[in-house]
């Protein structure tokens, strides 16, 4: 009746009925039972091991010193054939099943069992981030076959080894059957981006960033083997069959576990928002951009990143427990959209606004998390994916192309050159998926779902989140479209970066040729980007292959079913709406009248009452120099008192103190004692004699002791 | 039979003899192949070893020895599965320690493998004592030869940090061997004779030892183990005498001679001092805390990469420690699996850092940098070793890291199965020397491996001898057998933990149920503090069995 009655009026809608979003109304089901290791499919394990093997052949060839492209054909070949596999596991799946390939930490008898294996948990959530993990890996590698080459006689083969040790653990991320292993991916991806983003191992700004990832990276994972300690503490598992029959059977509850299971959540988002470079610890992501391959960019901001998504939505029913902290999530990841779409607007460099974008994008991901949208959560994961996939390519490009140039105020009019203009168009789409136009792109339709359901969900202050998603929206257009109508449209005019990664393609003195894409690369482009605009018609499969896993939730419904009853009704013509004023902003200020951007900047600046806000925005709020301050400068400071305190009082003050006790009562054996070895060969005798004393005068000592004692007595 | 553990002690020993008669051009090789039989020697005991399962004792016999036996003492033998373990780390590190050392020392060969080849000898003998005088002696053995190896071939400091490692190890000993020489007395005194096995003791000990009285043995044996181990605030020989001995030295070191101290703990304290023990746990687990941050703060601020290992020795045995006092299987079981794994990868950072010293004769990060454009394989092994000290998922670090914190995590009151004294802060506090660790290592790593190329100029020693800028292929045999251990043991820590198992059940054997009655009588003695306050204590709430099935 009510879906009836719905569809009536979704039929009224044109964006309804091209969403096709009645597939989302909720049939509650049965929860869906896991079958014991499908016998049969333990061919499902080389989607794992595949990357596994690519990574230690890649660094056979780096040991051997391989001079070719070879590596990279080894990585497309067998990543690609990962991909394919999981295609076929996709296809036959049916139920969620636990794949057990081999023993790793198995722990425990009766009464108690700590197991985590190296197993596979296939359900369709898996299947989902499975399919975009190894299937853009495969193409980024590809794209990265040419991106990298000038590198062959060089880092070749550990560039190919570092994306297959990274394909190997988000695999092992996502297709884990027990928390320890998904931690194992979790910090191996951690390990991975050390690896890439300090390729340039020589760059000091390289390898800082590299650390700065890892590290930053660690606290989150502090939060998230907390986690693991209490899940395991609380029901007595890390395997996730056992977690959900668990929990399934409805024993558990927040208000009976108290604080350790209410705990769990706010760890495994630290967890998550570490990985997925949330408030507080996104600070990582932008300098990870530092990493000078855009490929290494593109690892970290299409896949590496959604791995806390994903934790969250496996993790859904834990969340459930503590519906306080979906709230949280919520809010954290409203507030990070908002903050880093305010600093995307005032960046210069290409791949640093794309990397605030995403962190801005993810947070929209959270905030449908933490609003119960689980499914356009995911969705917007899905086609994020894609589209973030095309502008760090293109991004890529323009910075192969013009010896390291990512200054967009520097490159403009890119879609008149020869050779760009397959770039120009996929960037194109992409920003237009980035911003949200109307029915043509998958990021209207994903974002959509997310922005109405904060009116539709009831939680503190979601209307409030809304209104913010809706003005991130409208910003997110602004910086999108601000790229690409500096880099792409405009005048031709263009300077050269001033990196000279390789010397071949150093310039003619003068002169400067931009460096056009080739095959391979423009190959990928159209690939993913025709993969972008088909996931416009997957929201109804991704919501299903959300539905039938553990992060099925259903979202709550609008209370009514009039046009304005009904956010899903009018949030698409309001999305349309700030996203197509966004772009007509951008395109005033970049397009029509340049000048009067720089105008405007310098008018705020030159007002000492709106000086702080572009500095700011530019300064990226002032967060790391404040991080500093709070954290680094202090423990620094501690670690260099602690340092005096260690070898002045501890070691000077009281070891050498105590030690001259002794030296004192001694004085008169000095002539003795005036070598080193001496007073050795003294304290060793001195030990020998209280050996032989206590042992052969024990008995007489003890008599003696006895024969007291008992007078005594 | 006790001639097969004895020959563990005596091929050693013998070879030592040997290099004291053979001329010193052959010390080397002499050393080498000793060390090697020996290894050897305890991989064939290890495949013929009856008590992988059981955790019971194989190998037992006592050395004959006249006049002995009216002392009450034995020279007894025999091993475990954790004894027979860290007998095979013992054994597999020797001759790696011998290779390592080919080039760097070149005086006074003869003493130099033959003290290494005696303190091989003395640390197979505290494994495998099953006597307490025979334990002592070896555990007090180890110092002469590592006393002369850092005097005699240590760099610029070495008088002040042998002298200072010495006394300091000494002091505390003797004070742990009056602890176990009063349980022998007191069971002498029970008994009506002098018996130092350990086996008896430890029963004794166990149940017939009042708390006050196993709280003031505890005292004395902490003085002893807590210094080799070394804990917090113990600990300030270890950077010195790191710093300044020869690389096989600070590896001994490193790799085994501080797990005497845990073994200690291990094989002592838990089993025969239940009661004490559990009323200190929390106390000894807030001291290894603050050592585990504390010497990570310090490793920080470190320009000495040696010392800065050192200091991580510090901070990472803290984890051990605090994994150990969790007193339950999880934890003592990562604890054990600790001390191997920081014996391989610390091991071989000081592999490592002595590499650089032997080539550029500095130690200091500020003249060094950006190595890895010139030896790209030293930074593959360094790098590799780094990341399985931090504590890398997949590599040996981290599972023994993790079932440490795991273990001192579940280690509360409401805990059905093994309750403990221990709980979730400790892990947690604990835990942040995880991301400490991660720093301190990667900032090193990122100063000296990575970055823009800075080298002083090439050591007159390495010119001598001429080692080429990258490393040999002896060098790369010496690290290759460890990271290939490292990884196995990431990958498949199951045989070890099996291993284990049985051992540390019988170690643990006492304590579920001293620590439900410790729990019960302190909750006891806060009701009656509260009831003569004349405040109304709330009963806990019961805690349904979880962890059940």
């Amino acid at each position: 009746m009510v879906g009836a009655e719905r569809d009536v009026i979704a039929a009224a809608n044109i964006f309804s009925v091209l969403a096709g979003y009645a597939a989302l109304v909720p049939e509650p089901s049965a929860p869906i039972p896991i079958a014991e290791t499908a016998a049969g499919m333990g061919w499902a394990g080389w989607i794992l091991w595949l990357p596994a093997i690519s990574t230690v052949m890649c660094g056979l060839c780096a040991a051997l010193r391989v001079k070719n492209k070879l590596p990279a054909w080894i990585t497309v070949g067998l990543l690609g054939s990962s991909f394919l596999m999981t295609l076929a596991l996709w296809l036959q799946y049916d139920q969620p099943v636990v794949i057990h390939l081999l023993d790793w930490i198995v722990l425990g008898g009766d009464r108690w069992t700590f197991i985590a294996n190296f197993s596979l948990y296939v359900d369709s959530l898996t299947l989902l981030w499975m399919l975009f993990v190894t299937g853009l890996g495969t193409l980024i590698a590809l794209y990265a076959s040419e991106y990298m080459e000038a590198d062959v006689r060089g880092g070749y083969a550990r560039f190919f080894a570092g994306i297959s040790v990274f394909l190997f653990a988000m695999t092992a991320l996502v297709m884990a059957d027990n928390l320890l292993m998904l931690y194992l991916g979790w910090e191996g991806v951690g390990f991975a981006s050390y690896w890439l983003i300090g390729y340039y191992y020589r760059k000091p700004s390289a390898v800082a960033a590299a650390k700065k990832a890892f590290i930053v990276n660690r606290i989150g994972d502090l939060g998230l083997a907390l986690a693991i300690y209490l899940i395991w503490h609380n029901f007595g598992t890390v395997e996730y069959r056992a977690l959900f029959e668990a929990l399934d059977s409805g024993s558990y509850s927040a208000e009976a576990g108290g604080w350790s299971i209410k705990a769990i959540p706010y760890l495994l988002m630290l967890g998550a928002f570490g990985k997925s470079a949330q408030i507080p610890l996104y600070v990582w992501l932008p300098d990870a951009m530092e990493g000078p391959t855009p490929v290494s960019a593109l690892i970290h901001a299409a896949t590496m990143v959604t791995a806390g998504v994903f934790l969250v939505a496996r993790m859904y029913p834990v969340f459930l427990l503590e519906p306080a902290s979906l709230t949280v999530v919520a809010w954290i990841g409203g507030l990070t959209a908002l903050l880093a779409a305010t600093i995307a607007m005032a960046q210069h460099d290409i791949k640093r606004i794309f990397a605030y974008s995403t962190i801005s994008q993810l947070g929209y991901m959270f905030m449908g998390l933490g609003m119960l949208s689980s499914v356009g959560a995911a969705y917007h994961v899905f086609t994020h994916a894609f589209f973030k996939a095309v502008l760090f390519l293109t991004a890529g490009v323009v910075m192969h192309g013009f010896a390291g140039q990512v200054d967009l105020r520097k490159v403009s009019g890119l879609r008149h050159l020869p050779g760009f203009r397959i770039t120009s168009f996929t960037m194109l789409y992409a920003c237009a998926c980035l911003a949200g136009v109307p029915l043509i792109t998958n990021g209207f339709w994903s974002k959509d779902a997310i922005m109405a359901q904060a009116f539709i969900s009831t939680g503190p202050g979601f209307r409030a989140l809304g209104v913010i998603a809706i003005i991130t929206a409208f910003l997110t257009a602004y910086y999108a479209f601000r790229v690409w109508f500096r880099v792409c449209a405009g005048p031709v005019h263009f300077e050269a970066g001033e990196e000279q990664p390789d010397d071949d393609h150093a310039p003619e003195h003068g002169e400067f040729r931009p460096h056009a894409p080739r095959l391979a690369v423009n190959l990928v482009l159209i690939v993913i980007t025709i993969g972008a605009v088909g996931s416009i018609f997957l929201k109804g499969w991704a919501g299903e292959r959300i539905e039938d896993s553990t992060a099925a939730y259903y979202s709550p419904l609008a209370q009514g079913a009039g046009f304005w009853e009904d956010p899903h009704h009018w949030m698409p013509w309001v999305a349309s709406a700030v996203g197509l004023l966004g772009i007509a902003v951008a395109g005033y200020f970049h397009l029509v009248n340049r000048k009067a951007a720089d105008g405007l900047k310098n008018a705020m600046l030159a007002n000492p009452a709106t000086r702080w806000l572009p500095t700011a925005m530019e300064n990226k709020w002032y967060v790391d120099e404040l991080y500093h301050l709070m954290f680094r400068g202090p423990l620094w400071l501690g670690g260099h008192i602690l340092n005096l305190f260690d070898r002045y009082i501890i070691d000077m003050a009281i070891v050498d103190g105590v030690a001259r006790v002794p030296r004192l009562l001694g004085r008169g054996f000095q002539p003795l004692s005036n070598g080193i070895l001496q007073s050795y060969a003294v304290s060793m005798a001195g030990g020998v004699a209280l050996l032989g004393i206590l042992v052969f005068l024990m008995p007489q000592l003890v008599d003696w002791l006895s024969r007291w004692m008992g007078g005594a007595g | 039979m006790w001639v097969w553990p004895a020959l563990l002690l005596g091929v050693p020993l013998f070879g030592a003899i040997v290099i004291a008669i053979a001329p010193s051009r052959q010390a080397k090789w002499i050393a080498l192949g000793v060390s090697a039989a020996t290894f050897v020697y305890s991989v064939m005991l290890a495949l013929v070893f009856g008590h992988w399962d059981d955790g019971g004792f194989g190998f037992e016999g006592s050395i004959p020895w006249p006049g002995l036996e009216k002392l009450g003492i034995t020279l007894s033998l025999g091993a475990d599965s954790v004894s027979m373990l860290l007998v095979l780390l013992t054994t597999l590190l020797m001759p790696l320690c011998v290779a390592g050392s080919f080039t760097a020392i070149n005086e006074r060969l003869k003493e130099y493998y033959g003290w290494l080849l005696a303190i091989e000898a003395a640390m197979i003998g505290v494994f495998i004592a099953r006597d307490l005088i025979f334990f002592y002696v070896c555990f007090e053995f180890t110092l002469v030869p590592m006393y002369f190896l850092i005097a005699i071939w240590g760099s610029e400091g070495r008088a002040r940090a042998c002298t200072k490692f010495f006394l300091y190890t000494f002091t505390g000993s003797l004070i742990a061997l009056a602890g176990l020489l009063y349980i022998a007395w007191q069971y002498q005194i029970g008994y009506g004779q002098w018996s130092f096995d350990i086996a008896a003791l430890t029963v004794f000990a166990a149940t017939e030892l009042t708390a006050s009285q196993q709280a003031w043995v505890l005292l004395a044996l902490l003085a002893g183990f807590a210094v080799k181990v070394p804990l917090f605030p113990l600990h300030t020989w270890l950077p010195l005498a790191h710093t300044e001995a020869p690389t096989a030295a600070s590896v001994v070191l490193a790799s085994i001679l501080l797990k005497l101290g845990t073994y200690g703990l291990y094989r002592f304290v838990l089993p025969m001092l239940p009661e004490a023990v559990v009323a200190y746990a929390p106390a000894i687990a807030v001291v290894s805390i603050i050592g585990i941050l504390y010497a990570a703060l310090i490793c920080w601020v470190q320009d000495d990469i040696k010392r800065l290992i050192a200091y991580s020795s510090v901070s990472h045995l803290g984890f051990c420690v605090l994994g150990l006092f969790a007193l339950n299987p999880l934890g003592v079981q990562g604890s054990v699996l600790y001390m191997l794994n920081h014996g391989l990868s610390t091991g071989a950072l000081f592999f490592l850092v002595g590499m650089i010293y032997e080539r550029y004769h500095t130690r200091d990060m500020t003249k060094l940098g950006g190595l890895s454009k010139r030896m790209p394989v030293w930074a593959f092994f360094m790098v590799f070793f780094v990341l399985s000290s931090v504590g890398l998922p997949g590599l040996n670090g981290f599972v023994g890291e993790f079932l440490c914190l795991v273990g001192a995590f579940t280690a509360s009151a409401d805990n059905a199965i093994y309750p403990g004294v221990l709980g979730p802060w400790y892990a947690a506090v604990a835990g942040v020397g995880m991301i400490f660790a991660a720093m301190y290592l990667l900032i090193m790593v990122g100063k000296v491996v990575f970055g823009p190329l800075i080298e002083p100029a090439r050591g007159a020693a390495a010119h001598a001898i001429r080692l080429p800028a990258d490393l040999t292929i002896r060098e790369i045999g010496v690290l290759a057998p460890l990271a290939v251990l490292c990884l196995y043991i990431g990958l498949q820590p199951k045989p070890l933990t099996d291993a284990m198992e049985g051992s540390i059940n019988g170690v643990l054997g006492a304590y579920p149920a001293t620590v439900e009655r410790h729990l019960a009588a302190s909750h006891e003695s806060a009701s009656d503090l509260a009831v003569d306050l004349g405040v109304v204590v709330q009963q806990p709430r019961e805690h349904e069995e979880r962890l059940d099935g």
